[in-house]
């Protein structure tokens, strides 16, 4: 679904294709029918925590635990 | 945490294990701490303490051995399927580990939990070797850390060099998504030339061999295909659809970032498992091999002591006929 415009419409939202493909999947495994959905989206569990460092110094890390961030 | 405790067990037992009389046993026995005062024979309490110790260690670690080995099998199977992710991006884009770029990141991925032997030491010694051999005049090296064990020892002396630090990556399985949205919030906090990323790739149960993979960004991409080698053939690609070279280079480098970081923390996490079943299964040796000496001294001490009962007792009856 590329549009004619320079740039796709997803990375003009200032998404980058990981996280395009990731939604294209996580809307590919929604369409599953009930037992392997289940299934299929325990493979979509997401967590870490993760820290910027400034100069030294780390700041308060954020913890990233969802199913999957859009 | 074990090796340490069976190494200052061995250390604390020490003297008593050197080739001596037994009188000489005695004396150093009874100068140990809980021998009640007044006692006419030699305690066995201490060694028996020292045994049962070093027999609940030898539990112990045999149980995480055979709990490492389960675990490696599963995440094994997923690894080697993995590597037919990032194959393709070699085989199209070619692998450059010697290219030279202003703006190094290196990614180094560790384990959060201990008792693995050394595969972290060995991955934060080749990131540090690799942030010496890329520094220079007007480069510019800096380090993400994936793993508390990693963190623990990069802070010691490379602290102003580190732009972000990842942990609890394995509370859940690792999965694709999970590595993707990392891959992507790498992206974004991080400007760079060229990506290294350091694992220990998994070859055998007993073989860990740490890896780099490097990742260009577009712009270094251009720049090497113009040198000619592999990516100098990209233009013999036809593109379809609407997008332009360089929107297809971006979308591949990220994809590529993805795919290598995701088999890259998957082999960490397989040569991280094999490292620790190894380092338990030499450990429930040592501590077998301590038991062993333990159980001789006992006897040893026990022998003493009823000798020496058996002498205090003729003695005293010697000593009443004569």
């Amino acid at each position: 679904m590329a549009s004619n415009a320079a740039v796709p419409f997803w990375r003009a939202a200032g998404m980058t294709y990981i996280t395009y493909s990731n939604i294209c999947a996580n809307l590919v495994r929604n369409c599953l029918k009930e037992p392997y959905k289940a299934e299929a989206l325990t493979r979509e569990k997401v967590h870490f925590s993760i820290s910027t460092w400034n100069d030294g110094k780390p700041e308060k890390p954020v913890l990233r635990s969802d199913t999957l961030e859009d | 945490m074990a090796m340490a405790a069976l190494r200052r067990e061995g250390r604390r037992f020490a003297p008593l294990l050197s080739p001596r009389p037994i009188a000489g046993v005695r004396s150093s026995v009874v100068s140990e701490e809980d021998v009640p005062f007044g006692a006419r024979s030699i305690s066995t309490q201490v060694v028996r303490n020292r045994m049962k110790s070093v027999r609940n260690i030898q539990k112990i670690t045999k149980a995480m051995k055979m709990v490492a080995a389960s675990k490696l099998r599963a995440i094994q199977v997923r690894a080697e399927n993995s590597r037919g992710l990032w194959q393709p991006f070699t085989a199209l884009l070619g692998d450059t580990p010697s290219v030279d770029v202003k703006k190094n990141v290196i990614v180094t991925i560790s384990s959060d939990k201990g008792l693995c032997g050394g595969i972290n030491s060995t991955s934060v010694k080749i990131s540090k070797a690799l942030h010496k051999l890329s520094s220079g005049p007007e480069k510019e090296t800096k380090y993400v850390v994936l793993g508390e064990k990693a963190k623990a020892q990069m802070v010691r002396d490379s602290k102003k060099d580190i732009l972000l630090t990842i942990s609890e990556l394995q509370k859940n399985p690792l999965n694709y998504t999970q590595v993707s949205v990392l891959a992507d919030d790498i992206l974004k906090n991080v400007e760079f030339d060229a990506l290294r990323i350091i694992f220990n790739k998994f070859q055998s149960v007993v073989s860990f061999l740490p890896t780099m993979s490097t990742v260009l960004s577009p712009e270094i991409v251009e720049r090497e295909a113009e040198a000619g080698g592999k990516l100098g053939e990209l233009d013999s690609y036809e593109i379809e659809g609407g997008e332009t070279k360089a929107e297809i280079l971006q979308n591949l480098a990220e994809f590529q970032f993805s795919c290598v970081l995701f088999n890259a923390v998957l082999e960490n996490a397989t040569s991280e498992q094999g490292a620790r079943m190894s380092a338990m299964d030499s450990s429930s040796r040592n501590a077998g091999e301590m038991l062993d000496r333990l159980t001789l001294t006992y006897n040893r001490t026990r022998q003493a002591s009823i000798t020496t009962e058996l002498i205090e007792i003729i003695s005293g009856a010697s000593a009443l006929e004569g």
